[in-house]
């Protein structure tokens, strides 16, 4: 694959998202609420709880988890079903196919652009806030390289989850409610609105192995130096998990997508 | 390779369908049918179409021309037949075939939508992998055949309709393809930019000896760029040839006009071939008075009406 396509691809996506700056503030307003509200939820939680402490994490642990969950998620938040579904409706899709790469491969690079953005003017503020608020929880070391290392996978991994689930679309023509589904099941299992810790333990120990959690739970972890990661062998057990589910998840969107396009029938015309 | 560019073989193709129901009831039943039928969209279509060729590919709505175009393009694979482009199947190596296509549908764009067209260009050049030469001389032809500054920095969602399509088709014609497929091109666009549009085709495929496959409804398009039409309808081929033997395809038709004293025009479609025009107006005479005489040859778009109305044989 040369890489000077999917350089283009990938500054062409970043001239859009700037080219809609409004939409980058409206999306930090938007956040800056969702916080607010998060941040009297758990302060309820805590203060009913009698303890400083619950499950392992203290009130600043969890916010600081959920608000970083939270920028990474507008980070890593992608619209591959939405706006495979309204290709397939239009017809538009005819012309997505008829680009001389891949699709798979066409499509992730023309989100990578995005993600770059989002995570300039998203996620880099919402750390340097956080930073500054709790005086530098975070510790400023290796770990911000194996963060941004984890971060990349679970893109890809994320990526893969979607194209799982766009192709459905090819057989039902239309995914809203297939959509809403899986955002909830993400949204739940892979930590970004309840940290992992707070599971029931046999609920825990079956989301600890399954692939939404390396979307959002191992990068912040890794971040965080929480479930082991501030020792080798834990950090390994992470990147591990990542891996296997970024192979299985690559070949079966793979095979899903071969089967489904092989059935597309475009509207109109 | 030999000197065709496009290459087809009893090429047909067929869609299941499911059997819609009627009312509540038979929705609820749709969920659950396995209740499908085929409907063949082509039949048995053949052609050869040259190297630097336009042809107006032409059929009623719903004859099964986009379908067409789609196996051309490699984006549906045919139920049976054989496509060869450039002499390679379309739907076999999609992607490859795509590096040596245009492609243009009239009522989409392939552009980047928020960004200047000249951004849009840079990125198809690098997507294609255009030497930074070709795509110069590319840009400087563009120049020459149209006037592309002011269009070259706008965004391409404020563009007119008209500037977007040109736009569309400068894209597609970008990496020099050896086929261009365009789907009604000239759909909703005004006089004068249709006749721009026009030239521009013929200007490209001049200088890039580009075959060009054309659907259109508007025989101007077809008067205007094309030698030879085919011209499908239930998605059989019902005629491929040269535009002139069209006209005398079905009869040597004429249109007669006559111009009464009451100073009105009568008009009539007369076969050459069945009657004689000076009868017909000898049987008028007797019972009008006629001021004025006037025959025509008819006119493309007569002929195709006609046979788009199931006037063939």
């Amino acid at each position: 694959m040369n890489p000077k396509r999917l350089l283009a691809l990938t500054r062409g996506g970043i001239m859009e998202s700037l080219h809609y700056r409004l939409g980058i503030f409206v999306t930090l307003f938007a956040n800056l609420i969702y916080l607010v509200l998060v941040y009297y939820l758990w302060k309820a939680i805590y203060d009913s709880s009698g303890t400083d402490v619950v499950n392992g994490m203290t009130f600043s642990d969890t916010m600081i988890y959920l608000i970083l969950a939270t920028a990474l998620f507008n980070f890593l938040e992608m619209f591959v079903v939405w706006d495979m579904s309204r290709a397939i409706q239009s017809g538009k899709i005819v012309l997505d196919l008829l680009k001389p790469m891949s699709f798979r491969k066409y499509t992730f690079w023309s989100y990578t652009g995005n993600h770059v953005v989002q995570f300039v003017l998203t996620f880099i503020p919402t750390f340097i806030v956080v930073m500054i608020v709790t005086g530098g929880a975070i510790r400023m070391g290796l770990n911000l390289l194996w963060f941004i290392i984890a971060t990349v996978f679970a893109l890809v991994i994320n990526y893969n989850i979607e194209m799982l689930i766009a192709p459905i679309c090819l057989y039902t023509e239309s995914t809203w409610g297939i959509n809403i589904v899986k955002e909830t099941i993400v949204l739940l299992l892979s930590g970004a609105s309840i940290p992992l810790a707070f599971f029931p333990e046999k609920a825990r120990i079956v989301v600890e192995y399954l692939p939404f959690r390396a979307v959002y739970d191992i990068p912040l972890s890794i971040l965080l130096e929480k479930s082991g990661s501030d020792t080798c062998e834990g950090l390994l057990k992470l990147f591990g998990l990542q891996l296997i589910w970024l192979v299985i998840l690559t070949v079966a969107g793979n095979i899903f997508w071969k089967i489904a396009v092989r059935r597309i029938t475009v509207n109109g015309g | 390779m030999g000197n065709e560019a496009l290459i087809m073989n009893n090429v047909c193709k067929d869609f299941k369908v499911l059997n819609r129901h009627e009312g509540l009831k038979g929705s609820i039943k749709d969920l659950f049918s396995r209740d499908y039928k085929t409907v063949s969209a082509v039949k048995d279509v053949s052609m050869t179409v040259e190297r630097g060729e336009i042809i107006g590919y032409l059929g009623p709505n719903g004859a099964g021309k986009s379908t067409t175009i789609k196996m051309m393009t490699g984006v549906l694979e045919p139920t049976s037949g054989e496509i060869l482009v450039n002499g390679k199947e379309p739907y076999r190596n999609r992607t490859q075939n795509c590096e040596n296509i245009g492609v243009v549908f009239g009522q989409r764009s392939q552009l980047w939508w928020s960004l200047p067209l000249i951004e849009s260009f840079k990125l198809l050049r690098d997507l294609y992998m255009v030497p930074q030469k070709d795509y110069e001389e590319m840009i400087e032809l563009y120049r020459s055949l149209v006037d592309i500054e002011p269009i070259l920095h706008k965004p391409v969602r404020q563009m007119s309709l008209g500037q977007r399509t040109l736009s569309d088709i400068l894209a597609a014609f970008l990496h020099n393809p050896a086929i261009v497929f365009l789907d009604e091109p000239t759909i909703g666009l005004d006089v004068s930019m249709k006749d721009k549009i026009r030239a521009l085709i013929r200007g490209l495929n001049k200088e890039k000896n580009t075959t060009v496959i054309l659907t259109t409804h508007d025989m101007g398009d077809v008067d205007a760029l094309c030698r030879r039409i085919v011209i499908i309808d239930h998605g059989q081929k019902i005629y491929d040839n040269d535009i002139e033997h069209l006209k005398s395809y079905f009869g040597s038709y004429r249109t007669l006009k006559l111009k009464l004293a009451d100073n009105t025009w009568e008009e009539m479609l007369i076969d050459e071939k069945t009657t004689d025009v000076m009868d017909v107006i000898m049987e008028k005479q007797k019972e009008k008075k006629i001021t004025d005489i006037k025959i025509l040859e008819i006119s493309t778009e007569d002929v195709i009406k006609k046979i788009y109305e199931g006037g063939t044989r």
